[in-house]
């Protein structure tokens, strides 16, 4: 069953259009991988998605029920969170803080949050930094903290938006089986990514965007013997 | 560094709100009362303030308005309707919960430095209106405050309110209990929405914060804490006008007592007025010039002598402006801020 539907989703920033009539499923429990080279429209789709634009064009269905025009509060409160390419952590407020924020999405009680918060940053193994300010952790960990923060919002559908970029190999492989974890723990995910190798491996099905338009949609090891996708990777050959 | 860190225990707490209630028993001095309603109310205001521009960041430069509100709501009752300030006192809190809603319906469309501009704009049309409003608000003559009736319940007179021990201990309890509002928001799902979006307007929206609605909650609870102080004021005073209650400089003044003490702290604001209140008192009234030539530092036959004792009292508003200047510069995190740092350096070394 799809849990995520675009359909036909266009955005236009005056005449340069983003997206344009981009439609795909993304079924229940699956880690549907987003890809294409940079300015493909990756970042806007999931801006389109999760309520920061609404679609000039075209509708987001999420769990049968219509995205266009909601907030990212709203969207938040459904089921669906982003990341943010940029990581963006609460900088003056402690690690636990940052996720405690997040868990609140679900309780009123700041005591059951904590809880929440705790477990949560046990999960990513980061529960040695939790009294931290999150504006002194490395690049790697606060990458973590985005990941621990929007899962203590106890999504249905997370939205990951490159959260391996600018990592070295060892911390990447950390993410890799992070997000393998929370695959197996049923919740679903769509993942922009650059490295190819990780979403090759991390991924069960795989969009590839151009210039704003969906170029192919296929299992992983379909994509990357797709003519049409090697093409907008390597430009066109002899 | 967590601020956590240097919080006063409980019996250190027990212990100043006890001299504090006591105080009145032992001082005589009317003047020493009137500082410390004054500090007081610079309390209420600053950690009002706090709430809004400290937790949730937003920084507002039109605070006068609520402060203002308050103060016309109440005296505009009293004067023209007999209708006794602890009632008055909570009408005003009321307009003023009005008035923050729509000033908040539009402000809050604004972020950072355009919100800031709105603020005192729409802060600056609440003044306009008292000044022009002439058959309701007196216009730039003001109110004055012939007579405030008896305190009674149940025929057992409270007080009178002929001397100032009921406004310090009116003063006192408002103090109390912003501060410890500040406290229970703090620690709640409100404070920590409030700090997220300080922190981060886009991330707080992603992960389930209604922006809107979480500050105006913040704007409500600052601006209800703002009028009462407000309200105390006037009735204390017994006279206001427009450019005393919601001028522009009265914005500024909140503000500083919020930044000088230290952003975003429950303490914060009492530094600031324990810091700020005494500093222009002792400018305005030509106390330093007198220090100087009484403790012989220089002499009042001099030239220099001279000249301070004839021009200091006059630039009082010079000087305060630049040591608030010297307080930004070199205290970043304001004068509690400054403190902690050095605690935290001398317990390491």
């Amino acid at each position: 069953m799809a849990i995520l539907e675009i359909r036909h989703v266009s955005k236009f920033f005056g005449g340069l259009a983003a997206n344009s009539g981009v439609s795909f499923e993304v079924a229940e429990g699956m880690v549907m991988g987003l890809i294409g080279p940079n300015g493909a429209g990756k970042t806007t789709l999931f801006n389109c998605i999760t309520g920061y634009y609404p679609p000039s064009t075209g509708e987001v269905i999420f769990a049968g029920r219509r995205m266009n025009g909601l907030q990212p509060d709203r969207v938040c409160k459904l089921g669906m969170v982003r990341t943010w390419q940029k990581v963006r952590p609460l900088t003056n407020l402690s690690v636990l803080d940052n996720v405690i924020v997040g868990a609140l999405c679900r309780t009123n009680s700041v005591k059951r949050a904590r809880d929440i918060a705790a477990e949560q940053l046990r999960l990513v193994r980061l529960d040695h930094k939790n009294a931290l300010a999150a504006g002194a952790l490395p690049i790697g960990e606060r990458k973590k903290l985005e990941v621990a923060r929007v899962l203590a919002t106890r999504p249905k559908l997370l939205l990951l938006d490159e959260v391996m970029g600018g990592l070295n190999p060892a911390e990447s492989e950390e993410i890799i089986r992070l997000i393998l974890d929370i695959r197996h723990a049923g919740i679903t995910q769509m993942v922009i990514e650059h490295d190819m190798k990780a979403i090759m491996r991390l991924s069960d099905r795989i969009v590839v965007l151009n210039s704003g338009a969906k170029l192919a949609e296929g299992p992983p090891e379909e994509i990357v013997r797709d003519p049409r996708v090697i093409e907008a990777y390597l430009g066109p050959g002899e | 560094m967590t601020n956590r860190a240097f919080r006063p225990a409980a019996p250190l707490i027990a212990l100043v709100v006890g001299i504090l209630l006591m105080l009145p028993l032992f001082v005589e001095s009317t003047y020493a009362l009137h500082m410390m309603i004054l500090i007081f109310i610079s309390v209420i205001t600053g950690s009002s303030w706090n709430i809004l521009g400290g937790y949730t960041g937003q920084y507002s430069v039109g605070h006068a308005a609520y402060f203002g509100v308050g103060a016309y709501t109440t005296m505009m009752l009293l004067q023209f309707r007999q209708v006794p300030p602890w009632y008055g006192v909570w009408a005003g809190a009321a307009a003023a919960l009005v008035i923050a809603l729509i000033i908040g319906s539009i402000c809050f469309r604004l972020r950072g430095p355009y919100f800031v501009l709105a603020s005192i704009a729409v802060a600056e049309i609440v003044r306009v209106s008292a000044l022009n409003l002439k058959n309701i608000t007196n216009g730039a003559e003001g109110i004055l405050v012939t007579e405030i009736p008896p305190w009674t319940v149940g025929g057992a007179t409270i007080t009178d309110w002929q001397s100032k021990v009921p406004f310090y201990y009116v003063g006192l309890v408002f103090a109390l209990v912003v501060i410890l509002v500040s406290r229970l928001v703090r620690s709640s799902k409100l404070g920590y929405y409030f700090q997220a979006i300080r922190e981060d307007q886009d991330a707080a929206h992603s992960l389930g914060i209604n922006l809107t609605l979480y500050k105006n909650a913040a704007l409500s609870i600052s601006a209800i804490f703002t009028s009462l102080a407000g309200s105390l004021y006037a009735v204390y005073v017994g006279f206001i006008d427009p450019s005393t209650v919601l001028g522009l400089d009265l914005s500024v003044q909140i503000l500083m007592i919020g930044i000088i003490g230290g952003v975003g702290t429950i303490l914060g604001p009492v530094v600031g007025a324990l810091v700020l209140v005494p500093l222009s008192e002792a400018l305005r009234s030509n106390v330093i010039a007198q220090g100087l030539i009484n403790s012989g530092l220089v002499r009042e036959d001099s030239a220099v002598g001279a000249f301070l004792k004839e021009n200091l009292a006059h630039a009082h508003v010079l000087i305060y402006g630049i040591l608030v200047v010297i307080v930004i510069l070199f205290m970043p995190d304001g004068v509690l801020g400054f403190v902690r740092r050095i605690a935290v350096k001398k317990a390491k070394a």
